[in-house]
């Protein structure tokens, strides 16, 4: 190769900076490192549903910015989100993913916590929790914890703006689906993968509607169901981005049945599709009959963990659960057909960027809003660049 | 072995028209079973017939089976099996890695000529399976 060949390729491309974004923000150490403290330490992010902690006592363990957190539902049914570490010695409390805690024990030393974070015995003084000991003891350290619709957010800041100041419309979409009628849902799949890629690579399967040409099922149930004129995209304040107009025709797939007549959430039909990626590293996604919610926690610039939920209806016929657990699998479970194909799409990109040499990746498409713009995609790095205060196309200036 | 070639068709010929495929797997964080794939005959038929036309992942898939137990039915003429299995999965750089553990539980018709795969239930101990898999284990 000549060196003018490779100074080509090395130069940015001849479009608006908002067009494009560097292969950087994929792998350098230090945007990362600054993503932790400036975007996902700043963030409400999703945690759980409400479904996954019914009971006083019930919690449920996660990683959120390299943080070992958990949520627990007090005494007085108030769900707090807490370090998972002794703050005494820095030892982990809860080994596992979930589970019931009648206190919350050190493993190496006998400090023990009540569900509100409150020292109930400590080294110096086994249960009791009257002493001088005690009450200099210190308390679980606490994070911000709200809820909304079922969905449990959790945010590091301890300056962190109210979550419906940070969801604004945000979840609209779902207006009827998330409705006041007592529906009530509940989390019947869960699964979580370690994927070799960018944990923005994974949102980017989300927001990248153009990627649909990748998927089969799409190609054949999805991009003709309804005009692309159709799409409503819709960009909102902190990032969140939402779109609507989706439609289905699932007979269109070898194997998939027409799901006329099966059980669709209210507010929608069993041929809607809408989703809402809420900004930075969370999706809702509903297919008429099933939702499901993802989450992407970054482990460093090339490893992320994906946690995927489908969710139902409590309490509804046990038909209707086998019906969107197939429902679900058919599109999202971990033999479905199409995240497979966006997981693969997503380390194939890291194959690419991790390295270098993938230089950058182009987000110039202009619909008008439909169809396949590129839209939320630019409206995600300008967040993020608001965020992070480096430019997406050239993250190593400020 | 049909599975590991992905001679689909050659797979499906040894499964009954009755064949009943699930896959579950127990979620400690949700503290349920799950279900992670569920068909019938048509239904594994389809689903195989349309695995080239997807985007999947490269390389191969081997399945390492260990039968634990035979209970043959000769009046019912069914034998039902338990072996325990883990897949691996090859790369095209030829690296091996473990894909899934589990166990099959599994249901033979042994009516007919040949005996016929009627039912399989795969019960997996592994539950990050990375960017899963289009092909059935």
């Amino acid at each position: 190769m000549s060196a003018r060949r490779y100074q080509d390729r090395a130069r940015p491309p001849n479009l608006r900076s908002e067009d494009y974004v560097s292969g950087q923000v994929y792998r350098d150490d230090g945007v990362f490192r600054d993503e932790l403290d400036t975007v996902l330490g700043k963030v409400w992010h999703f945690a759980c549903h409400v479904s996954e902690v019914p009971e006083p006592g019930d919690y449920r363990t996660f990683l959120h910015a390299l943080q070992p957190l958990f949520v627990i539902r007090g005494e007085d049914e108030k769900l707090r989100c807490f370090f998972n570490t002794c703050p005494q010695c820095g030892a982990r409390l809860l080994g596992d993913g979930a589970g019931t805690a009648a206190r919350l024990r050190c493993v190496r030393h006998p400090g023990q916590f009540d569900w509100s974070g409150r020292v109930v015995a400590s080294a110096q003084s086994e249960d009791n929790a009257e002493s001088d000991v005690l009450s200099a003891a210190p308390r679980l350290r606490e994070i911000h914890a709200e809820t909304k619709n079922g969905l449990v957010f959790v945010n590091l800041d301890d300056a962190a703006q109210p979550l419906d100041a940070f969801l604004g419309q945000g979840l609209e979409i779902f207006d009827g689906v998330f409705g006041d009628d007592g529906v009530e849902y509940e989390v019947f799949h869960f699964h979580r993968a370690t994927v070799k890629a960018n944990w923005k690579a994974w949102q980017e399967t989300i927001v990248d509607l153009y990627h649909e040409f990748m998927h089969v099922v799409l190609r054949t149930t999805q991009m003709t169901a309804a005009p692309m004129s159709a799409r409503d995209m819709r960009v909102y304040p902190n990032g969140h981005l939402a779109i609507g107009g989706l439609k289905a025709d699932y007979d269109n797939y070898k194997g998939y049945s027409a799901r006329d007549g099966s059980a669709a959430f209210p507010g929608l039909t069993v041929d809607d599709a809408r989703f809402t990626p809420l900004f930075p590293d969370t999706t809702i996604i509903t297919r008429g009959t099933v939702m499901r919610i993802d989450t992407v926690t970054p482990l460093d610039p090339h490893r992320t963990i994906v946690e995927s939920r489908g969710l139902g209806i409590k309490g509804e016929p046990e038909a209707d659960r086998l019906m969107r657990m197939r429902h679900h699998n058919d599109y999202w479970g971990p033999f479905g057909r199409n995240v497979p194909e966006d997981a693969f799409a997503a380390e194939a990109c890291e194959k690419s960027f991790g390295k270098g040499a993938g230089r950058y990746q182009i987000i110039a498409r202009d619909e008008g809003g439909r169809g396949q713009d590129d839209l939320m995609l630019r409206a995600y790095y300008k967040a993020w660049s608001e965020m992070t205060g480096r430019l997406a196309h050239s993250p190593g200036n400020t | 072995m049909a599975l590991d070639a992905e001679d689909f068709t050659a797979f499906i010929d040894l499964c009954s028209t009755e064949f009943d495929y699930r896959i579950t797997v127990y979620s400690p964080e949700i503290r349920k079973e799950m279900i992670w794939l569920d068909q019938d005959y048509e239904g594994m038929r389809a689903l195989l017939e349309m695995v080239p036309q997807h985007l999947k992942r490269l390389g191969t898939l081997k399945r390492h089976v260990s039968v634990y137990i035979i209970d043959h039915d000769a009046t019912a003429a069914i034998a039902t099996v338990t072996s325990s299995f883990i897949v691996t999965h090859t790369d095209p750089d030829g690296v091996s890695q473990l894909f899934v553990a589990g166990t099959y539980y599994d249901e033979v018709d042994c009516r007919g000529d040949r005996y016929l795969l009627k039912r399989r239930r795969a019960h997996l101990e592994t539950r990050d399976l990375g960017i899963g898999s289009h092909i059935p284990i």
